[in-house]
């Protein structure tokens, strides 16, 4: 032990991070970085019919997609949608959020346990659960007939996807947003009220500005959560709503054309890192 | 009973009690505070001073009672409409907003014009001699510096009532001594009636007009300082504001008080009965030599230099009393075991029916 070398203090903390960051570095290679890149280079690869996979370099996957209006439709359709649903979400979940923040003790612990319960069931039974719901002899269409009002049709179509959608992603919002409310400090909510502020404008210029990080946190997550789903769009929008993750999903299993999967999978990456590019540029400014 | 309004009555709560459920947490209050007067609530923590002050703001429901300023009834006017500046402990700034914008918050509110809030926000900051830190965040500031802003914010609005919840209690003692000065001036500077709570005596003695003691939701006292401190209402002030002896005693029928085995002088009569004595340290004399009302034989056990005091440990029968001393250059400390001659006047014989905490 005393023969210990003497290796100056930084050094040794230094080699100590290192250390301690290479398994985590080492996953996120293997498990993460070497697919994507994998994925990239599938890009470029020309597909065969009958699915096989001619290893070239061409750009005709990307030209493809480019010029070709429906993918373009695609793209801001799928943006479109998820953009909407998260601020559907936002909505819905922010009064939750909000009184869970302020709400104490067993019954907070309570509450939380319940919003974060729908977790629990995987998003394919929540899924069965709302089509069950939804469609057109369910409770809901038939209540609406009841009260002597037009039939609408919820299930295999947006509608029926953009309801499913706002509840699974809602347990995420609600956590997301909790998270970003460390500012929140209700002494500062009454500061504002005893200088004259009433409810609304305590919200508007208080409470709003400061929960901005968590709505911007959850909205991210939500997004991108959005974007990337398949399961709920796959099967609520019965084969009649077309999204980036569906598509993906149909040319890579169905018509087992993975070049053109792989170039839409690199398209939402970088939908998602205009999507993190926008909220630190929110994050940023609210510094 | 609501007590007959004084002339110049500015604030007035009237049976103004709490409840959570069979808990009465503050049972009935009734104060009245003069225009322009600094009032302290002081006692421990618990005895419902800060929810007092809450319920004037409009931020606490009284469950009964009502509140009164300017002989108008705000019990149940909305916090937004009451007119009141509030400070409090924890400075409660608005953190996204820079120092001035959060001096102006409470302007823009009224609907002042943006040019003038802004000059009066450049005012009120001046007044607290932080005007060159006006476009700073609240994060970039000092913790006496971000009360000052709430001082700021809060009399940039001219409010009606002037309250502070424990505003130095936050500060390091260096400060806390600098911000008491500073907002006694001012507050007496705009005239402003102000209700200041604490629970240290020093900050309600020192800032303040008048005292109100409480003590489990009930008013102890409420007297100007010199009142509670030389003439204490019962035993709990007497011992929470300053420091004091407590003798066992007993004043007989014939109305002889005896205490530390022999006959006691005080200035107060009180029914025959078992007595609780307290006699404030710094008012006992070390050694007696001349005429006192109550003279007491008694040897120095122990001592303790506290630097501008000295605490001197004196048993005497079976009690020990304890006295200060200020501490003088070249002076000869007295030792343990010397024996002493303590002294004290009938004025300074405070008693109470015993077993009063």
């Amino acid at each position: 032990m005393s023969a210990a070398p003497a290796l100056p203090r930084a050094w040794r903390d230094g080699q100590l991070a290192v250390l301690l960051l290479l398994p985590i570095a080492l996953i996120n290679a293997i498990g993460f970085i070497l697919p994507v890149l994998n994925l990239a280079r599938y890009s470029f690869n020309r597909s065969r019919i009958g699915g096989g996979i001619e290893q070239v370099f061409t750009w005709e996957n990307w030209a493809g997609l480019l010029s070709d209006p429906f993918y373009l439709e695609l793209v801001l359709n799928s943006v479109w949608i998820s953009l909407a649903i998260t601020l559907t979400t936002l909505v819905v979940s922010y009064p939750i959020a909000l009184y869970l923040h302020r709400a104490s003790g067993s019954w907070r612990t309570f509450l939380t346990v319940l919003v974060i319960s729908p977790l629990l069931t995987s998003a394919v039974v929540r899924t069965y659960g709302w089509i069950a719901i939804l469609t057109d002899d369910g409770p809901v269409v038939s209540a609406i007939k009841a009260l002597g009002l037009p039939a609408p049709s919820l299930m295999f179509n947006i509608k029926g996807v953009f309801i499913g959608l706002t509840e699974i992603l809602m347990p995420y919002m609600i956590l997301a947003l909790m998270a970003g409310f460390g500012r929140l400090d209700p002494r500062v909510e009454e500061a504002a009220r005893t200088l004259g502020a009433t409810p609304a404008r305590t919200f508007r210029k208080v409470i709003l500005p400061l929960t901005l990080p968590g709505i911007a946190l959850g909205c991210l997550l939500c997004f991108v959560l959005a974007v990337s789903s398949f399961i709920t769009p796959k099967l609520m929008g019965g084969g009649r709503v077309f999204l980036l993750a569906t598509e993906i999903y149909d040319q890579a299993i169905v018509t087992l054309n993975w070049p053109l999967a792989s170039t839409l999978s690199i398209l939402v990456l970088i939908v998602f890192g205009a999507a993190l590019w926008a909220y630190s540029a929110v994050l940023r400014r609210l510094d | 009973m609501p007590t007959t309004s004084a002339p110049d009555e500015h604030l007035r709560l009237e049976g103004i009690g709490v409840s959570f459920g069979a808990v009465n947490v503050i049972p009935s209050l009734d104060l009245s505070v003069r225009k322009g007067e600094m009032v302290a609530f002081l006692g421990p923590s618990g005895c419902g001073k800060t929810t007092t002050l809450r319920i004037i703001a409009g931020l606490n429901k009284p469950s009964r009672g009502s509140i009164m300023v300017g002989g108008r009834d705000i019990t149940h006017l909305p916090i937004h409409d009451r007119d009141m500046g509030m400070v409090f402990q924890s400075y409660a700034l608005f953190p996204h907003m820079d120092v001035s914008h959060n001096v102006q918050f409470g302007l823009q509110m009224r609907n002042v014009p943006a040019r003038e809030a802004e000059k009066r926000a450049a005012q009120a900051l001046e007044m607290v001699q932080l005007g060159h830190l006006a476009h700073r965040k609240p994060k970039e500031l000092s913790g006496g510096q971000q009360q000052r802003v709430a001082l700021a914010r809060a009399l940039v609005i001219e409010p009606s009532i002037l309250l502070l919840d424990e505003p130095l209690s936050n500060l390091d003692a260096k400060l806390r001594d600098e911000m008491r000065v500073q907002i006694r001036a001012l507050q007496q500077e705009s005239g402003i009636t102000a209700v200041f709570v604490t629970h240290d005596q020093v900050e309600a003695l020192s800032m303040c007009d008048r005292v109100v003691v409480m003590r489990g939701g009930r008013v102890e006292q409420f007297g100007t300082p010199t009142e509670v401190y030389e003439r204490p209402a019962t035993a709990f002030v007497a011992n929470f504001v300053g420091r004091t002896n407590r003798l066992k005693g007993t004043v007989t029928a014939q109305g002889t008080l005896t205490g530390a085995g022999q006959q006691l002088r005080s200035a107060t009569r009180l029914p025959a009965g078992a007595v609780d004595i307290l006699v404030r340290p710094h008012r006992i004399r070390l050694q007696e030599t001349g005429e006192a009302d109550n003279k007491v034989e008694g040897t120095v056990s122990t001592i303790t230099f506290i630097g501008d005091l000295v605490q001197y440990g004196v048993s005497v029968g079976g009690e020990e009393i304890v006295v200060e001393e200020a501490t003088r250059r070249g002076r000869s400390p007295l030792a343990a075991g010397d024996s002493v001659t303590l002294g004290w006047s009938a004025e300074d014989t405070l008693i109470y029916p015993a077993g009063e905490k």
